[in-house]
């Protein structure tokens, strides 16, 4: 709440020292939509929570109870993630709609289940970045330093501290066409009508391509990760 | 009769990185790093048959647990080869972990923040086994322990004696063919250890699962196991049973010298720890 207070102060601000009434051809009423939805949408798709547990269960032996078992630590926990991320969700979507229609903001409500569904999707590629992340505590006793400096850069990425549109050619479309933007950029910009439907469907290909990417890393880092793995713990 | 655990030449080594004091010196340690190699275990090859319990004994460091963590899939070996119910274990198989469990008693398997009914449940789901079966299958087994009163409660609020009952009920609901036993009545009293023995006397005799067994109380050896195996700085040094064993050594003894199985064992690690 106070990180979507300060930028929506931001951005009030910016267009009371703006010489026009809009900034790349959009409204102060979309950039504060933008920043509320953002908020929102930033929230689901992070997953340091489960990613710093992944990371002890791997550290502190934990992994044992997983490793014998005919189960995966990866669905494990992303049975885990998605369940947390769809109860959040719904109860959670009560306030930026409340918001809306409060403050009249502009806002595509019929566009947000498709958003949503980007969102959702983009989460597999998050988590499977967690994973990636819990693999190296497979040879490195403290990784913490790791999801920090990886949520910075996604943050940047996803497009949650500023419409990605707005970044000079050729960041612009290097940036948006990277799968990242896909967690806050792409359903905000959709349901606030700053982009259409192709670069939704664009967000999706480019999500899927770093899944197949990342999954395959994931595979291996895994397989390498328990070759030297010693059972700590037991 | 058939064997079920086979291995051969089974060797695992470990490399530690040896992490020099301080902090220049740790600084220097990331160019400069020095390993060391301990052999935990040492070309072992061993033939288990099915149905036996076998009972593996040593001294603290001497191997045991990494030979159970190997044969349960939890470790890759350095080298040498081991057969499990026909699969490599650490090739982590599900049709291999579907008929395999293993019970480490320092460490809790079961879910910490929910009731052991609900982990039972999950479990269940986990092997996909039918729920109705799993829910008389751990009626059964808490009505023989002796712990239905606990079911409901979270796991961290129970006793370790319960703790320890809810984690056998957890590595017994799937019905596995290979149980491996790490040190089960660890921390126990006398009664609960006594209590848990006879329980688990009573379920080999019933289902016969293979067992191989570690423990630092030579009564758990004593009582369960129909064979021994005795390791020392990674090898095994005598395969066969309890009694042969015992016999052996009374018969080095003086005439009107007799020990007991405890004393036999006490005797040998005391020999081993000199010898180290």
């Amino acid at each position: 709440m106070l990180t979507t207070g300060i930028e929506i102060l931001l951005w009030v601000a910016v267009f009371k020292g703006a010489k026009s009434a809009t900034i790349a051809g959009f409204s102060e009423a979309n950039y504060l939509s933008y920043a509320l939805w953002s908020a929102f949408f930033a929230r689901i798709a992070t997953s340091w929570m489960y990613e710093f547990k992944m990371v002890e269960e791997v550290s502190s032996g934990s992994i044992n109870s997983i490793i014998v078992r005919p189960m995966s630590f990866y669905e494990y926990y992303l049975s885990q993630l998605m369940g947390y991320k769809v109860v959040t969700t719904f109860i959670s979507l009560i306030i930026p709609i409340a918001a809306v229609f409060i403050f009249d903001l502009p806002t595509d409500l019929s566009r947000l289940p498709l958003a949503t569904l980007l969102c959702f999707y983009y989460l597999f590629l998050v988590h499977t970045i967690s994973f990636i992340i819990s693999t190296m505590a497979f040879h490195f006793t403290k990784i913490s330093s790791l999801t920090v400096a990886k949520n910075l850069f996604m943050w940047i990425l996803m497009g949650e501290l500023f419409p990605l549109d707005l970044l000079p050619e050729p960041y612009k479309t290097w940036v948006i066409s990277l799968p990242f933007a896909s967690g806050t950029f792409t359903p905000v910009a959709y349901i606030t009508g700053r982009i259409g439907l192709q670069t939704v469907i664009e967000g999706f290909m480019s999500v899927t391509i770093g899944l197949v990417v990342l999954n395959l890393i994931g595979a291996y880092l895994w397989r390498r990760g328990l070759n030297t793995y010693v059972g700590t713990g037991a | 009769m058939k064997n079920v655990i086979e291995t051969h030449d089974l060797q695992r080594i470990y490399q530690t990185y040896q992490k020099p004091e301080g902090l220049v010196n740790s600084i220097k340690g990331i160019w400069e790093r020095k390993y060391d190699s301990k052999i935990a275990l040492d070309k072992t090859s061993i033939k288990i048959e099915a149905g036996k319990i076998i009972g593996l004994v040593g001294a603290n460091g001497a191997g045991k647990t990494t030979l159970l963590k190997i044969l349960s899939g939890l470790v890759t070996p350095s080298s040498g080869d081991a057969s499990v119910l026909g699969y490599r274990p650490w090739e982590r198989k599900n049709d291999f972990l579907r008929q395999m469990s293993i019970l480490l008693g320092q460490k809790n398997q079961l879910w910490w923040d929910i009731s052991p009914l609900d982990s039972y449940a999950l479990l269940a789901r986990i092997y996909d086994l039918d729920v109705t079966h799993a829910r008389k299958k751990v009626d059964e087994l808490a009505s023989v322990l002796d712990c239905k009163h606990v079911l409901n409660t979270q796991l961290r609020r129970l006793s370790l004696g319960e703790r320890m009952k809810m984690e056998i009920i957890g590595a017994l609901l799937h019905e596995p063919k290979i149980l491996f036993l790490d040190e089960p009545t660890i921390g126990l009293d006398i009664v609960a250890q006594e209590n848990i023995r006879h329980f688990l006397a009573k379920y080999v005799s019933e289902k016969e699962p293979t067992v191989i067994l570690t423990s630092h109380y030579m009564d758990d050896i004593a009582t369960l196991a129909d064979s021994l195996l005795l390791i020392s700085k990674g090898k095994i040094v005598y395969q066969g049973t309890v009694e042969q064993f015992t016999n052996n050594t009374n018969s080095e003894l003086a005439h009107d010298e007799k020990v007991d199985f405890e004393e036999v064992i006490r005797r040998f690690l005391e020999t081993e720890s000199r010898v180290r």
